[in-house]
């Protein structure tokens, strides 16, 4: 036993003596999911404290509905409102011509008129509604039609992503019903004043009565809104820990270059002991590398104003997990390294490789936005197994038991990689030279 | 030279994947213990092949050794523990100083507590090295380097001890401390075996000299011996050009 760990030893002091390798292995991880959580806040959750999205808005109205659409956007915290660029007032052509060329992602042109119509529109409404009340028999009201339309124009850069696109549109789409309502509770007094004088209206505006709070509990004590931190801190800190495949498939393809590899086949050693060592090293840097980004995502993030990151209450489990998950990245570490011949293979296919995990298990673009063939193929990601895990573990409260299969899963594959690169390596030992 | 066979070469014989020529043709010799056997030839003799076959780092194709009553295919563990290899190519860890190189070969071997620090304080004290104990290998000197990859060969006290061009690349001083030690480790009873260009240097060092060539042993004998038999030169070197030609080696 004093074999492995004189091993580990050597390992660590390795490690250790290269500073610089090892400020990278810790430091740049960190610095990774700070800059790609600040990125993606934005993109994926559209909630944002800093109006940052620019929007061209021609107001050819210049009544009710154009004031409140701008007031709206205008409030929202996400859009900032351009009606005016180099001086010049907006029109309808300036506003396609720049969302065409890609100046601009939005163009809003409210048409002249839109407001009248919806007033049209309401006044009709209300006044069948209160003729109803007074003529509930051959009530000549009820015949009077409006078809009437407004056809507010939404001009998007041919680049935005679809998703964006749908949300702004759902955005526009409340604004303009919450107009239409506010006109017809308005108009709704006003006729109502008319009709009995001694009526008095509220003095209150149409509020919404129904609200929606996004709550989800993950501990005893405390209440995480789901946020991209929840998605993106456990996705980038498994990214960087399956990265140790570079740092650890060099080291191999180093101690074979050096020729140290070759004085330990000599010594009376089992190849399984060294290999253990380097395993056992390299797991503690993994650990320790995600409780950092964990760190970042839990005291860093909310710095930058983004949602801080919650864990749950379950830190047995959450230990286990990252433990099995950097055996898995460990093992695929391995098995490139011991397969790779040199540096360069190593570092292309290994970068390569765990980008495509990555993609593939969902950590960039979260499985349930992908199409059915990429959900199938991801269940087959080491790291989306991972992933999995750790989202159970900090958001739905999971146990132990609850997380087995994705243990399980990476087990095996930490079995499977291990067993290849000892297959490889019997299979080409230089005994079988 | 008589007494026991330590080491027993029958019919050795090997070809590497992807090779058509073999790196070794039937190789048969005995080595005894006490030994200090000099294997040389020119580049691509087959030297290496042979010290790596009986160090287990290959596989004969065909043919066996034995190592002290040990058989290199069957016994692979148990002979590790009983030889100390010097590889050609310094063998150590850059980054990690002599101290710790050595303790983590000599903990490799088994060895550890005051008994491992006191060999490696010997090994220091015999190469000159105590100043550079704590100095990381990769800012020691070729010499220094060459001193440490064989007290890490060394450290176990192995009964035989295989070197594969120990003092190519160093200075004069540092090829006659270690010649002087292998010496003194071959008066402790230590069997050497060692590859070697530099024939002078086998004709003062060798109880016996075995000269290959194209993977063939072409002449095996004390040096002395050697020299009676071809009167015509005045020294190793010249039998040994004139057994092996003047051609160029790979």
């Amino acid at each position: 036993m004093f074999r492995f760990f004189s091993a580990c030893r050597k390992e660590t002091l390795i490690l250790v003596r290269d500073l610089a390798g090892l400020i990278i292995l810790f430091i740049m991880p960190m610095i990774m999911v700070v800059i790609l959580a600040l990125v993606q806040e934005q993109g994926w959750n559209s909630i944002t404290k800093d109006p940052s999205i620019p929007v061209l808005l021609v107001d050819e109205d210049q009544d009710t509905l154009g004031a409140k659409i701008e007031d709206g956007l205008r409030n929202s915290n996400i859009f900032r409102i351009c009606k005016t660029l180099d001086g010049k007032k907006l029109t309808r052509e300036i506003t396609k011509e720049k969302v065409g060329k890609g100046d601009y992602n939005i163009g809003v042109i409210i048409p002249k008129g839109s407001t009248t119509i919806i007033r049209h529109k309401v006044q009709v409404m209300v006044t069948q509604i209160v003729s109803g009340i007074m003529m509930p028999v051959d009530n000549p009201f009820l015949d009077i039609q409006s078809n009437d339309s407004i056809n507010i124009l939404i001009y998007f850069d041919p680049g935005i992503k679809g998703t964006f696109k749908y949300a702004f549109m759902a955005t526009m789409k409340e604004y303009s019903m919450f107009i239409e309502s506010s006109m017809i509770f308005s108009s709704l007094n006003t006729e109502l004043k008319r009709m009995f004088p001694q009526y008095k209206p509220p003095k209150m505006n149409y509020k919404e009565t129904v609200y929606f709070s996004e709550i989800f509990p993950a501990g005893k004590d405390e209440l995480a809104i789901p946020s991209t931190t929840q998605h993106n801190v456990p996705a980038w800190a498994l990214f960087a820990m399956f990265f140790i495949v570079i740092p650890m498939s060099s080291s191999m393809i180093k101690e074979r270059e050096e020729g140290s590899m070759i004085r330990m086949f000599t010594l009376p050693v089992s190849y399984l002991t060294i290999f253990m060592a380097k395993v056992s090293v390299y797991a503690v840097v993994c650990v320790i590398q995600f409780i950092l980004m964990m760190l970042a995502g839990r005291y860093l993030l909310p710095l930058a104003r983004i949602a801080p990151l919650t864990i749950g209450s379950n830190y047995l489990g959450i230990f286990i997990m990252m433990v099995i998950s950097s055996m898995a990245a460990l093992g695929f570490a391995i098995a490139v390294g011991t397969i790779a011949r040199t540096h360069q293979q190593a570092a292309a296919f290994g970068s390569v490789s765990v980008v495509v995990l990555t993609a593939l298990g969902g950590l960039w673009v979260p499985v349930y936005l992908m199409p059915q063939v990429m959900r199938n193929i991801a269940t087959w990601s080491p790291l989306n197994w991972a992933h999995v895990g750790f989202i159970d573990l900090f958001l739905r409260q999971a146990t132990i038991i609850d997380i087995f299969p994705q243990l399980a899963k990476l087990l095996i594959f930490f079995a499977v990689t291990i067993s290849v690169a000892l297959f490889y390596r019997r299979v080409n030992s230089p005994l079988n030279n | 030279m008589t007494g026991k066979v330590i080491i027993e070469i029958t019919d050795l014989f090997k070809i590497y994947k992807g090779s058509d020529e073999p790196a070794i043709k039937g190789i048969s010799l005995d080595i005894f213990q006490g030994e200090i056997f000099g294997l040389l030839g020119p580049n691509g003799a087959g030297k290496t092949t042979t010290i790596s076959i009986l160090c287990g780092l290959f596989h004969p194709s065909r043919g066996n050794a034995r190592i002290d009553g040990m058989d290199i295919r069957s016994n692979r563990d148990d002979i590790k523990k009983i030889i100390g290899v010097v590889p050609q190519d310094v063998a150590l860890y850059p980054t990690l100083t002599a101290w710790e190189n050595l303790t983590f070969f000599g903990n490799m071997y088994g060895l550890r507590g005051n008994r491992l620090r006191k060999k490696i304080a010997e090994g220091f004290a015999v190469f000159g090295l105590e100043k550079h104990a704590d100095k990381k290998i990769i800012n020691c000197s070729g010499g220094i380097k060459r001193r440490i990859n064989l007290i890490a060969g060394l450290l176990h006290d192995p009964k035989v001890i295989f070197l594969d061009e120990p003092t190519v690349g160093i200075d004069v001083q540092s090829r006659v401390v270690i010649l002087e030690y292998l010496k003194e480790l071959n008066r402790k009873g230590t069997t050497v075996i060692y590859t070697s260009h530099y024939m002078e240097e086998a004709e003062k060092l060798c109880t016996r000299v075995a000269i290959i060539d194209r993977g063939t042993v072409i002449s095996i004998g004390n040096p002395r011996e050697l020299l009676a038999e071809h009167p015509e030169f005045k020294d190793l070197e010249n039998i040994f050009l004139h057994l092996t030609g003047k051609d160029l080696r790979d």
